[in-house]
């Protein structure tokens, strides 16, 4: 079943890879999706984005998330001045935004529906995915309030570091598998962009 | 009559002591470094002889660095020209002399401001570029994420420093056992370390992870958040030259200012723009910050241009985009986890 499922990925990403060789001329290939790439859990980050606690302070209270989009961090607060930090990929420049949401959902191996405004900018993209490892979701994903952002894994773990999304943040599927234990649905997570001039 | 000749004989001695006095004062305390670099045409930096990261000159003697560019700010501040700061190596124990001595005109060498400095050498530490202070490193495979979990460890410690101090200092205030293993030479410390002979190894965290670096495999060991002393790393100058003090607090401060508005070497041109207040007056389109410095309108500018703002130089030459990867910590900007803060320009 499993099997069956993968094969369908894999078609439908190879159409999706087909049509966007053909648009692509046209449209600004978006380097960061790549549906039906199964993702090399053996990759290394760089100790940079490897999760590990750090010295945080704070007046946000233990649990809450704080992303930081400049630095490409997402920070789970913990007690005592400190946090668990996570390397992340965030929006490209323009796809980039800031606010305090909280999370409205969770999910396993999340199906892939990509939204009309990113169908829009890439149409080469598949209407739908259903979940599993070549989901560019990856292994978890956390809605963020009723927006189309969400906090979610990925198949592609070169891309942490990276401005690479639509506005997501993802993290490699060993990370969102740490963090999606740790969060209930209602935690509070602040997104911090850097200041405009 | 005579009484008046004694009396007037009198003011008169004592404004002849006064103008003595004035006299040795300022032989004393020099007051006209900002001349004298000005007239000179660039700005003497005394800095370490060679750490990785922080000021270390290659084989053709370009030196690259934390404290090198904080000393290129100032030399850009003044100038308009980063090149135009020389940098002079000094030793640990002959560089409060030598700066006293006027041999430079900063300190930019990794020194802990404390009080005794300030007082035993007429010395002034104008603002922290850098916290630093003493952590623990472990082997990752330990899975410990806090120093409140090392009870009953075996520490690697450097002998005759305050670190030692330090180590017992922090066991004893949380009710934990240690075993010390002491070394005279770090060296010693470390291959200890190495060879597994103990749990743990104890020293400034900015020395931990320049250590981490020339191990076999970096990665397998970790450094924890929790830092047990105070070591603040600040620039030095000389008492009583307030003129220069300034110039070299608000160097500092414009760069950390800079950070936290969102202006780099990258977007100085689009800031020179900006309509934000807060912007306008860093970068000098509104007020006369600079002329009340000293020196000209866009000094900060001119500092964020060609040496970048604080996060900048920190990435370059100590953070994420150098070899030693130091998170920022207590050096990340105080909206934003840590405690760096700078008063603002207005």
């Amino acid at each position: 079943m499993t099997r069956m499922r993968h094969l369908i990925c894999m078609a439908m990403a190879a159409a999706g890879l087909m049509l966007s060789a053909s648009v692509s001329l046209a449209q600004q290939p978006d380097e960061g999706d790549q549906p039906g790439l199964i993702a090399d859990d053996t990759y290394q980050l760089d100790p940079e984005w490897q999760k590990q606690m750090v010295y945080y302070r704070t007046t946000e209270p233990p649990g809450t998330i704080i992303i930081s989009t400049a630095e490409r961090h997402l920070y789970l607060v913990q007690p005592g001045g400190r946090a668990l930090r996570y390397g992340i990929g965030v929006g490209r420049d323009g796809f980039q935004w800031q606010g305090l949401l909280n999370i409205t959902r969770k999910a396993e191996w999340p199906d892939w529906v990509p939204p009309p405004e990113m169908i829009q900018r890439q149409p080469y993209l598949p209407r739908f995915m259903a979940g599993g490892p070549g989901n560019p979701l990856g292994a978890r994903a956390m809605y963020l309030g009723t927006t189309v952002y969400r906090i979610h894994g990925t198949n592609r773990p070169d891309t942490i570091g990276t401005k690479v999304s639509s506005g997501c943040f993802r993290l490699v599927n060993s990370d969102v598998m740490d963090l999606y234990d740790r969060v209930p649905v209602g935690t509070k997570v602040v997104v911090r962009q850097k200041p405009e001039l | 009559m005579k009484r008046t000749f004694r009396g007037g004989l009198l003011i008169g001695l004592a404004v002849a002591v006064a103008v003595a006095a004035v006299a040795v004062t300022y032989e004393i305390y020099d007051t006209r470094t900002l001349k004298r670099t000005v007239r000179r045409g660039e700005v003497l930096c005394g800095v370490n002889k060679g750490l990785p990261g922080f000021s270390i000159p290659d084989d053709k003697g370009n030196w690259t660095g934390f404290d090198v560019d904080f000393c290129r700010a100032v030399a850009a501040a003044i100038f308009d020209d980063p090149a135009k700061a020389k940098f002079i190596p000094l030793d640990a124990n002959e560089r409060f002399k030598e700066l006293q001595n006027r041999k430079v005109d900063i300190l930019s060498r990794n020194s802990t401001w404390s009080l005794s400095r300030e007082t035993d050498y007429d010395l002034y530490f104008p603002a922290v570029a850098y916290y630093d202070g003493q952590g623990f490193m472990l082997p990752r495979a330990r899975n410990i994420d806090s120093a409140l979990d090392l009870n009953g460890s075996k520490v690697c410690v450097q002998d005759g420093t305050t670190t030692i101090l330090n180590l017992a200092d922090y066991f004893r205030a949380n009710n934990m056992k240690y075993e010390e293993k002491k070394f005279s030479r770090l060296d010693d410390v470390v291959k200890a370390y190495e060879a597994g002979q103990c749990d743990t190894l104890t020293a400034d965290v900015s020395q931990l992870y320049a250590l981490r670096l020339n191990f076999a495999k970096p990665g397998d060991h970790t450094i924890l958040p929790d830092v047990i002393s105070k070591e603040p790393l600040a620039p030095v100058v000389r008492e009583r030259d307030d003129d220069w003090m300034l110039i070299v607090k608000w160097t500092l401060y414009a760069m950390i200012n800079a950070e936290e508005l969102g202006v780099t070497s990258k977007n100085i041109d689009a800031a020179l723009k900006s309509k934000k207040p807060d912007v306008m007056r860093l970068v000098g389109t509104e007020g006369n910050y600079g002329e009340e410095l000293g020196l000209t309108r866009d000094w900060a500018a001119r500092i964020i241009r060609h040496v970048g703002n604080y996060g900048e130089v920190y990435d370059r030459n100590i953070g994420a985009e150098s070899p030693l990867k130091i998170p920022r910590g207590l050096n990340q900007l105080w909206n934003a986890g840590g405690i760096q803060y700078a008063p603002p320009i207005r």
